[in-house]
């Protein structure tokens, strides 16, 4: 169990890292993958939890990929790749897996933690996901990082609790599958219209 | 009772969107907004008895149904003056935003709240992308990733709480507000604490609380305008009602450090005074407003982190007066931008000469919204500032009043320009490249 939030954590370390659009999408189906395996043995296998670990896979494993995948080669090769991590991003990434730490020390009191290390990857990779969407700048690296927090969120659940409710679960879901829609949709526009991918682009609206 | 019926509301709007698609006509847009009103009607006969009571969620049904039926007719003439959206898709993405208002007003879980809140944010994401032009597009991405990312904060603190609450065995209804209310003990102060400080945070972020704001000027003003409204007189003040309701029904220990209603004051404080600040150096007419709406949900956060049932009852009048007065006036500053070719208020003056109508619809919405007596934001920022004196509150009481007195001027002023100044030869000497001093064009 452990070793799959590692997995996850060092997952979403790599997609802050790496440039390559093309390995977070695959990082991301990774992720969808183990997600689905989680929720089929974090609990006894109810039809909920089935449910749940299929919708993940068929989503998170299959959809979101494979549609950001087909966006990523309708681009013209030059901006499949993202720009540098700036500095001060490792440096914020360092500081937020500390100071999850720090929330696992002052939650320690409370007995809330049911798995530990799954609390510190899971709020390390929200965590990272966020630093992600502030410094990457490529319209696909977003949507990636928003994913990977959603996921970092789901396993974040079960390291509380085994897991959210399946209702929640699936609103959560559905939510990430409109938005990562829009947000490709949406992708497409920029592209043509601004004929850039960076996000820096957008910078118009301003006072 | 539950309220879920209304939603049959929506469903019809977005079910009328599917199946006609191409055929949906502007007698189909009447259509749609007399059915809007149908509904509104229905809802305002049985939450009267609650509304005459004060019950929030009587309020929030009732003014969420009034604002939508007035986008609803809004969306009517705006639709004719923008031949370039799509009906079906516009009427579809509003019949979404418009439940999932719905589904916040009546929501009694936690949990519901937070999924509607999202599906909020897509829908109405989508409605701005409908606009087609570059400035909607960034707009829209930076509303979907700035409001998703600050959601799953939110969601992390409902995580907190259910975790705490999970032996109950309840499922999802253990984020149920009653629930909530009844077993906050079993929620350990630490755990109070934190979920809150996530809670403010992520809701905040939708409600427009500043820091959390910078996605609110760019999509309230990019936004067609009878959904402008809707965002900014509706979704704005739930959002902000939800995190009340959290923070009323679990409590942190009191003296304990950033506890919800401090947390709101400070917000909202800040919010306040920025929002008032910006307001005098806006050159948008709808950002102008947009910065109102910052400055409006502030006000409302100050009197939510009062606490006291009198400023609650305050907040709730806040949250009515300005859904209507802003909502209103979206919609005439996006008519008043297509008339006159562009949304600069250097470019929008003069307004008395060309509509009399027109002119005082404007300048009483604008006066209403100052909080000029006795309209209604005047009576209800009293009570606020009342309260406030109350607690002994008297620092916020100073910066408060300096806000609102910094809001009137901005507002006054503003109004004044778009009602006589002409600044015409002015815009038409600098388009030619002539002289573009006032000297100049006088």
């Amino acid at each position: 169990m452990n070793t799959m939030d590692l997995i996850l954590f060092i997952s979403a370390g790599a997609l802050l890292w790496s440039r390559s659009i093309r390995l977070g999408i695959a990082l991301l189906a990774l992720e969808g993958a183990l997600l689905s395996i989680m929720a089929l043995t974090s609990e006894p296998l109810t039809w909920g939890s089935a449910l749940m670990a299929l919708a993940t896979l068929a989503v998170k494993a299959g959809l979101i990929p494979a549609v950001l995948y087909r966006m990523m080669n309708s681009w013209p090769v030059e901006v499949r790749r993202d720009h540098p991590l700036p500095l001060w991003a490792y440096a914020t990434a360092l500081l937020v897996v500390i100071g999850t730490g720090h929330v696992m020390q002052l939650l320690g009191p409370a007995h809330l933690i049911q798995n530990r290390p799954a609390f510190f990857f899971s709020l390390s990779t929200i965590y990272l996901g966020m630093v992600m969407i502030v410094a990457r700048r490529h319209l696909l690296s977003q949507i990636t990082a928003l994913v990977s927090i959603e996921n970092g969120l789901v396993v974040l659940g079960i390291s509380f609790s085994g897991s959210l409710p399946t209702f929640v679960e699936l609103g959560i879901l559905a939510d990430l599958a409109i938005a990562v829609a829009l947000l490709v949709w949406m992708g497409h526009r920029i592209h043509r219209e601004f004929d850039t991918t960076d996000v820096v682009a957008l910078q118009s609206l301003k006072g | 009772m539950s309220y879920y019926w209304s939603l049959i509301g929506p469903l019809a709007v977005i079910l009328s969107a599917v199946i006609l698609r191409q055929r949906l006509d502007s007698r189909w847009f009447k259509r749609i907004a007399i059915w809007v009103g149908l509904v509104f009607l229905a809802l305002a006969g049985l939450v009267f008895h609650g509304l005459l009571a004060g019950h929030w969620q009587a309020v929030f049904l009732a003014t969420t149904g009034f604002v939508a039926l007035t986008s609803a007719w809004d969306s009517v003439y705006w639709l004719r003056e923008h031949r370039h959206i799509s009906p079906h898709r516009y009427y579809l993405w509003w019949g979404l935003f418009w439940a999932a208002l719905l589904v916040i007003s009546i929501s009694q879980n936690l949990a519901l709240s937070w999924l509607a809140m999202e599906f909020s944010t897509l829908a109405s994401g989508a409605l701005i992308i409908e606009m087609g032009d570059q400035h909607s597009l960034e707009a829209a991405w930076k509303y979907i990733v700035i409001a998703s990312v600050g959601l799953v904060l939110g969601l992390i603190g409902i995580v907190f709480v259910y975790a705490s609450l999970k032996f109950q065995g309840l499922a999802w209804h253990t984020l149920d507000y009653s629930n909530l209310r009844t077993q906050y003990k079993n929620v350990a102060p630490v755990v109070r604490q934190l979920a809150t400080i996530f809670i403010v945070s992520g809701f905040g972020t939708k409600a427009g609380l500043v820091p959390f704001h910078t996605w609110l000027p760019d999509a309230h003003s990019e936004a067609p305008s009878p959904v402008s409204g809707l965002l900014s007189g509706i979704l704005l003040g739930l959002s902000l009602f939800t995190v009340a309701r959290f923070v009323s029904a679990v409590p942190v220990p009191s003296g304990a450090f950033l506890a919800g209603s401090q947390l709101l004051t400070i917000f909202g404080t800040v919010s306040l005074v920025v929002g008032s600040l910006a307001l005098l150096v806006q050159h948008d007419i709808k950002r102008l407003l947009a910065y109102s709406s910052i400055e409006q949900v502030g006000i409302i956060a100050v009197a939510l982190g009062v606490g006291t049932r009198a400023a609650f009852f305050a907040a709730l009048l806040q949250f009515v007066f300005h859904a209507v007065i802003k909502s209103s006036l979206f919609y005439g500053a996006g008519h008043l931008s297509v008339s006159y070719g562009t949304k600069r208020l250097d470019g929008i003056n003069g307004l008395i000469s060309k509509s009399k109508a027109g002119s005082f619809g404007w300048a009483l919405g604008m006066l209403a919204l100052a909080g000029l007596p006795p309209l209604g934001l005047a009576y209800s920022e009293w009570l606020i500032i009342e309260q406030l004196w109350l607690q002994h509150s008297y620092v916020v009481v100073f910066l408060v009043t300096g806000a609102l007195t910094l809001t009137f001027a901005a507002l006054i002023h503003h109004m004044l320009g778009t009602l006589w100044f002409d600044n015409q030869p002015v815009l038409r000497a600098r388009s030619s490249g002539h002289d573009t001093s006032v000297q100049g064009a006088i």
